[in-house]
């Protein structure tokens, strides 16, 4: 199973594994219980600072995604309900809107493609 | 066995690994061109590169090929003096340095060649998108439990018979003379696993085009260098088994044993020597299916690697990769495992020379 990065996309390294591994987990490629790779060899693997990967971790571990087991390593946590407002959820996919609608991008066209995405993100969802 | 037998036997060995050493060099030499005419090693050259500037280029880098060679200079004295004991100590520097020459020489190559290189190919070789393997690779992972269990058994056992052998009889031999040579190949066990987890962590990021041949080639050669080293390992378990077996036997018994036991590993060793060609065959074709690229330095190693040695404590590569050649990065555990290791391998030298 791969991580994807990519030097010339606008999120930070640490956003883009963060977000990788998210999706991972979304579409059911990371199951509940997968261990996850050491701190050191995803740093080591794509040449960047250990805090790089550690802050990347971290954000998971506040996500309740992933279980920091000390000695042992992490390892995807169980699926849980999200404890997050949908306003706080609103807001991302809000500004994520708008960038299509100032692109000028159409409603159909829009949709089109968020059903498509859903479609694949949604694959793993209980 | 006498000294003397010990001393035939130590130039038959330096001879036999004259001759494994000659098919490396040709290997070697022919490896800038193994892609093809419009390649030099992972450098993408234009046509009539080899009859233009790549000839001096390939001259040099043939040349320091034999830059290992220095240290066959002291051999052949030992061959010369009489002292071919000392032998084996030659075969055990060069190995290392023959490796880390060639890991050298390839880069300072590459580096030359690239001033030559196809714009276009070139821009066509670096990848902005990188490839992360999120299976865990760690030591446990490329560990043979059957193996291990095997040779630590065999290990303890001989460690007892030896206690026992000592206890036995102490007047017949000292404690150096039972425990000193099962120490060190414990030692050199102790090495051989330090290796391993260099080899088990090695980076290896994956670029999005080709991806499965380039990871079915980084995972061949992990598990090949791993492979070598189980084997190494083996041969160092033997080698503290048959040390009670020898010490229990009579004169006449233990110099058959040894005759056995060296004409076995002789054996073994050209065997072995057959199958690692064949395999390093296999796994460079298996290489060339995949295009090179160059990965893109998201840390900013390029100025990191000034000498061939730094301090980067945030990094965690033992190597760093640059313009300027690798730097071996002193704040890595590793280096310090290995500084350590060397210490000790010293201090154990040096005990086997007390009150001898």
């Amino acid at each position: 199973m791969l991580l994807t990065i990519q030097t010339d996309d606008a999120r930070p390294i640490y956003q883009q594994v963060a977000d990788g591994i998210k999706e991972l987990i979304a579409r059911g490629e990371l199951t509940e219980g997968t261990p996850l790779p050491p701190v050191r060899q995803l740093a080591a693997d794509l040449g960047v600072n250990l805090n790089t990967i550690a802050v990347a971790y971290r954000e998971l571990q506040k996500d309740g995604l992933i279980v920091v087991k000390h000695g042992s390593g992490s390892v995807v946590a169980p699926r849980a309900p999200t404890i997050r407002t949908q306003g706080e959820l609103r807001t991302p996919l809000r500004t994520a809107l708008t960038q299509f609608v100032l692109a000028g991008w159409t409603k159909d066209k829009i949709l089109d493609l968020v059903t498509k995405e859903l479609e694949i993100v949604g694959r793993g969802s209980k | 066995m006498t000294a003397s037998q010990l001393q035939h036997y130590a130039v038959l060995v330096y001879v036999l690994f004259w001759v494994s050493r000659i098919r490396g060099v040709v290997r070697r030499g022919k490896q800038p061109y193994l892609r093809g005419p419009n390649w030099f090693f992972n450098v993408p050259v234009p046509a009539g590169f080899y009859e233009g500037p790549g000839r001096q280029i390939l001259r040099g880098y043939w040349l320091r090929m034999a830059i290992p060679c220095v240290l066959d200079i002291p051999a052949i004295a030992m061959l010369l003096t009489g002292h071919t004991s000392w032998l084996p100590w030659v075969i055990v520097a060069l190995v290392p340095i023959i490796h880390g020459n060639h890991m050298y020489n390839v880069n300072i190559a590459e580096r030359q060649a690239w001033q030559f290189a196809k714009p276009e190919e070139a821009q066509a070789t670096v990848t902005s998108t990188v490839g992360l393997s999120l299976t865990p690779r760690r030591l446990k992972d490329y560990t043979n439990w059957p193996l291990e269990w095997v040779m630590a058994l065999a290990t303890v056992a001989a460690g007892f018979v030896l206690v026992h052998i000592y206890r036995a009889a102490p007047e017949e031999h000292s404690i150096r003379a039972v425990f000193w040579v099962p120490a060190f190949l414990l030692y050199l066990q102790l090495g051989a696993l330090l290796v391993k987890r260099v080899i088990v962590t090695w980076r290896a990021p994956v670029p999005m085009a080709q991806t499965a041949e380039h990871m079915a080639t980084r995972d061949a050669m992990r598990k090949y260098y791993l492979l070598m080293c189980d084997w190494n390992r083996m041969v160092i378990t033997a080698g503290i088994v048959f040390r009670p077996v020898l010490l229990s036997a009579s004169k006449a018994e233990s110099e058959l044993l040894i005759k056995i036991w060296l004409g076995v590993w002789l054996a073994l060793s050209v065997a072995g020597t057959v199958w690692i060609e064949i395999r390093r065959k296999q796994l460079a074709e298996m290489g060339v299916k995949a295009r090179p690229v160059r990965m893109p330095d998201l840390s900013g190693q390029a100025g990191m690697t000034k000498w061939p040695v730094c301090y980067q404590p945030e990094l965690p590569m033992l190597v760093l990769q640059g313009d300027r050649g690798y730097s071996l990065n002193l704040a890595h555990t590793i280096a310090y495992l290995g500084a350590v290791y060397l210490i000790g391998m010293a201090l154990l030298l040096m005990l086997a020379r007390v009150g001898h």
